[in-house]
């Protein structure tokens, strides 16, 4: 199992539609590896992540991801994986805490059962590495965009998952913000042994480690870059 | 919001299957309860399917399960609508509530709490967003399956106290106040049952001493309550308001 995700031939629908979000999308990601999917608006990137998770039942072609098929085994494979939304943002009167918001992440994976210390610790630590500890006990809804787009990312480091799929991960985040997570948060989690597949608009912030350039344009994919090989020709 | 509208039916739903109960004779817990169970499950692929909003789904449901209460019950042996019986699916009884009803609501009350005590942290991840519990690997479906059947359970046995009109209203302003004067879930579930409670205590001790129908009293009793509530969280936070001082506002 080298690949993390490797897709043949899929075009995958939304309900209702004739047309296909994403048509013909043939590629392979390397386990370790960190990907970029550029494109622009409704050229299907975040279709594209969601068949990935097998939230979109692909009408041709085949999945696997991390090794196994998808969608039959989407249930077992998500529970590896972690996904930022592109649309995170919350009404003012959502109840639920930062912490708990967070802490639903490792939840999401458990059989039954409460969350123990341990578990609480692990949340602690994604909010300190986002640097916004002290919003712990705030409720989610009260927070600015980039606050709240922080607390999710946590949520979604929280799972230690194998496979991160980042939808604009930086689209209400600062600039400081931004060239922390894209210089030294990412690069350590891929070091860590994760795969990164991460779609955004701002190549000033791509991580200096990126293997693969994605481009995307009405659902299908016009270009791949690999930067390995453009570096040793 | 979703929940309750999908309660709002499952409740009229509860209604209609009762009163046809009147028609073959039977227990309305049974019809009843089949018709609660029954909406819960085909509301949500039948506002899929025909590509309609819920709301709209849950408005159509509830237009032709009135239609069918008063259907069944004119349709019901004896006289029409003059029965004891009838009046006790309309508008509940305190004659509903005996030794084995509180047994069975009991039992019902202990298989909710454990369920939410064990499964209390998936739950809240669907609440929060589905889509992305989904995502995690949350079975949303079952899940939501569970709590709606429950919920169907609920309220056909309410049902029994309150009659067919009023349950809804026993089901959402205790929760509709809770959310009024608590911030976390915890709290909404556990202020919200005991503004049930306190307007049931309410309700049946009014409706023993001035002869009234026990459900109205309930709900009357829930209402007033829930008046007070947004009363004093209004008051609260203009306190708050007050609180800052000037020159931060
Ligand atoms: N829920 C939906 N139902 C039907 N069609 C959809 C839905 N979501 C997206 N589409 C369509 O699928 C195509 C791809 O959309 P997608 O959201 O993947 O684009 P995107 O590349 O993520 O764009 P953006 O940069 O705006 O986020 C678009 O043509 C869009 O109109
Ligand atoms: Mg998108």
């Amino acid at each position: 199992m080298s690949y993390a995700v490797e897709m043949r031939e899929v075009s995958a629908y939304y309900f209702g539609e004739k047309k296909p979000a994403i048509i013909d999308v043939t590629l392979t990601i390397p386990i370790n590896s960190l990907t970029l999917i550029v494109g622009p608006n409704g050229a299907g990137k975040t279709t594209l992540l969601e068949t990935i998770l097998g939230l979109l039942e692909p009408r041709r072609g085949n999945i696997r991801v991390l090794g196994h098929d998808i969608p039959r085994e989407a249930a077992k494979i998500r529970k590896l994986c972690s996904y930022l939304p592109q649309d995170f943002m919350k009404p003012p009167g959502e109840p639920f805490s930062v912490k708990d918001v967070v802490a639903m992440g490792i939840a999401s994976n458990r059989e039954f059962g409460k969350l123990g210390n341990e578990d609480w610790k692990l949340v602690e630590e994604a909010l300190t590495m986002l640097g916004i500890a002290e919003l712990a006990d705030r409720p989610i809804g009260r927070l600015s965009g980039g606050q709240q787009q922080k607390v999710m990312l946590a949520r979604a480091l929280v799972r230690k998952p194998k496979l991160l799929l980042l939808d604009e991960p930086f689209s209400a985040l600062d600039e400081d913000s931004r060239r922390f997570i894209s210089t030294s948060l990412l690069p350590k989690l891929i070091d860590s042994g994760c795969t990164v597949i991460m779609v955004s608009h701002d190549a000033s912030f791509t991580p200096p480690r990126c293997d693969l350039t994605i481009r995307m344009e009405e659902g299908r994919i016009v270009g791949v870059v690999s930067h390995d090989l453009r570096s040793s020709t | 919001m979703k929940l309750s509208t999908i309660a709002f039916t499952m409740a009229h739903a509860a209604l209609a299957g009762s009163a046809m109960s009147l028609i073959f004779e039977i227990d309305p817990i049974l019809l009843g309860g089949l018709f609660a169970i029954l909406t819960a499950f085909i509301m949500g692929p039948f506002s899929d399917y025909l590509r309609i909003p819920l709301d709209s789904a849950s408005m159509t449901l509830f237009s032709i399960y009135n239609a069918l209460t008063f259907i069944f019950l004119m349709m019901a042996p004896g006289p029409t609508l003059a029965s004891e019986k009838v009046g006790q699916i309309l508008w509940g009884s305190v004659l509903a509530i005996t030794p084995t009803y509180l047994l069975i609501l009991f039992t019902l009350t202990s298989i909710y709490v454990s369920i939410l005590y064990v499964f209390w942290g998936r739950i809240c991840s669907i609440l929060f967003d589905p889509k992305l519990a989904e995502a995690e690997g949350v079975n949303v479906k079952r899940y939501t399956y569970l709590l709606t059947a429950l919920a169907g359970i609920v309220i056909v046995f309410t049902l029994r106290i309150t009659g067919g009109f009023l349950v809804f209203s026993l089901l959402f302003i205790p929760s509709a106040s809770s959310l009024q004067i608590s911030e976390s879930l915890k709290k909404q579930i556990l202020t919200s049952s005991i503004i049930g409670a306190m307007a049931s205590i309410f309700g049946v001790s009014l409706s023993f001493s001035f002869n009234l129908p026990v459900g109205s009293c309930i709900v009357i009793g829930a209402a007033a309550i829930f008046l007070a509530a947004a009363l004093l969280s209004a008051l609260f936070r203009r306190r708050i308001v007050e609180a800052i001082p000037l020159e931060q506002r």
